[in-house]
């Protein structure tokens, strides 16, 4: 029988050691800042935090298999709900609505209710363009594809520019199959 | 209060010090580098503080100062209050904050060819910012200091004050 | 009591990026060690493809006359798997908080890099204890 897939990350988030959000908020606002003076293109910050949020989901994705009981999906549909139940709340606190699927089933939109890494943010006019939280979207594409699925991840809507709800996109490229080490011509 | 998990701070900070190590030659620049990071996180530490505090006379007594970093800083971002605040022991005009285990430190192993850098860097930076920005500049750095009948050692974030603070305190009388 | 003899990590690419001796009667050298850890990489794969039922992810347990090898793989490919005493108990459990000590004390570490051999005091701590704890536990039962 498959193991049964919790719904919900508020057990693995309560069983965690937590720190205070702002901790957690003001540490990233600082990385941001020095991104700004280090790279100056805000298209470079976009890209760079999108590079960080990938090398931090490819080392996560360990700890959340090792602490949250989850093993394999059946498909990508339970992956997202996963992510967005079971993911954002066991790290950091907050979850997320899966909302827009396309008709194949392949990408859909992950609406959080609350996003910690914008306590204290008003973008000035000079980052118009800047994905301030776009090191979740690398997070999640890294973390997937260390199990397999190629994605691409990106902002549709984020209330730092003015919109009504944070909004990613994530969108599935390919799932790759489990690998045979050895060809069978070696 | 809102919480995020321990992890998830971890990864970030571990991947802010992967970044910073790419944007650097030596171990000296690494450590300015954590530092000015810091230095960002607790100068909006003050900020936010005196803002939520608002009517609070603001603290202009070093040891005043030094209890807030020590007390109310070190709670709001670490959920404790640091082990202890000592004064030290060759200089009149230096303080030391240690810690058994800094919160940045807890997942970290420092490679032996790195010798004694500490990524309490960041902590010393978050100190100097909120002492600058109330008024007490100062040099402030992180130590690993071994511990008898320990096996790990634990980091004291040594303050020194500028001149100009030292001299301020001495004529006053007020230290 | 139980006995874990050694430990080992291999990477998804087959490379042995951990190994630790807690007292195994002969001593292996690294390439022994190296040599093992292939060997198994390729074993756990083997047997995954023999399988005749659907589903299986590769060897969790074999028996030998003088050992039991216990082997853990997690979704993203890294393979734990302990050499301990012939039917040693708990040591799925072992298995599962090594897996979670490597992901605090190595992955958390900025200054590992993934793919590469483990070197983080930390985890070599935690593991000791966790080890010792096992031996412990069976002790006092």
């Amino acid at each position: 029988m498959a193991p049964v897939i919790p719904r919900s990350g508020d057990a693995a988030f309560a069983n965690v050691e937590r720190v205070n959000a702002e901790l957690f908020t003001l540490t990233y606002g600082a990385i941001v800042r020095q991104l700004l003076t280090d790279l100056e293109e805000v298209e470079e910050v976009n890209k760079q935090l999108d590079q960080m949020g990938y090398n931090i989901g490819v080392r996560l994705i360990d700890e959340f298999l090792a602490k949250s009981n989850i093993s394999r999906c059946v498909d990508f549909k339970e992956t997202a709900e996963v992510i967005a139940k079971v993911g954002f709340k066991m790290f950091l606190g907050v979850t997320a609505t899966v909302t827009n699927w396309d008709a194949e089933g392949t990408s859909c939109s992950l609406v959080l209710s609350e996003n910690p890494l914008v306590g204290f943010v008003e973008l000035p006019d000079t980052c118009h363009g800047l994905y301030y939280c776009n090191i979740l979207c690398g997070v999640i594409r890294g973390a997937l594809e260390m199990v397999s699925m190629k994605t691409e991840v990106t902002w549709v809507r984020d209330m730092l520019h003015g919109d009504d709800a944070y909004e990613m996109r994530v969108k599935l490229i390919k799932q790759v199959p489990e690998e045979y080490p050895y060809k069978d011509d070696e | 209060m809102v919480e995020v998990s321990l992890s998830a701070f971890a990864f970030l900070f571990s991947e802010l010090v992967q970044y910073n190590q790419t944007q650097v030659d030596n171990i000296a620049e690494l450590e300015r580098r954590l530092e000015d990071a810091g230095y960002a996180v607790g100068a909006r530490v003050l900020e936010l503080f005196c803002h939520r505090e608002k009517g609070n006379r603001r603290e202009t007594r070093l040891l005043g100062i030094l209890s807030f970093v020590h007390t109310t800083v070190w709670k709001v971002l670490f959920g404790k209050v640091a082990d202890s605040l000592e004064k030290g022991t060759e200089h009149e005009d230096e303080y030391m904050i240690s810690e058994k285990e800094l919160l940045v430190n807890r997942f970290i192993s420092i490679p032996k060819d790195m010798g004694t850098f500490n990524c309490g860097a960041f902590v010393a930076g978050i100190v100097r910012g909120v002492l600058d920005n109330a008024g007490f500049p100062s040099v402030v750095t992180a130590h690993f200091v071994p511990m008898e009948g320990q096996q790990r050692p634990r980091t004291t974030i040594l303050i020194k004050f500028a001149d100009e603070v030292s001299h301020m305190m001495s004529l006053l009388n007020i230290y | 009591m139980a006995t874990v003899y050694n430990l080992f990590i291999i990477n998804k690419s087959g490379g042995l990026i951990f190994y630790k001796d807690y007292g195994s009667a002969e001593r292996m050298d690294t390439n022994d060690s190296l040599r093992l850890a292939s060997l198994w990489h390729s074993m756990h794969a083997i047997s995954q493809q023999l399988s005749p039922t659907i589903g299986c992810f590769g060897i969790e347990l074999l028996q030998a006359d003088n050992f039991d090898l216990h082997c853990f793989q997690s979704l993203t490919g890294t393979k734990f798997f302990v050499v301990c005493e012939p039917g040693a108990q708990h040591m799925e459990g072992l298995l599962k908080v090594i897996y979670e000590l490597y992901t605090d004390f190595v992955l958390k570490n900025p200054f590992y890099e993934m793919e590469m051999p483990i070197r983080c005091e930390l985890f070599d701590l935690h593991l000791s204890q966790a080890v010792q704890k096992e031996r412990v536990f069976i002790l006092g039962r």
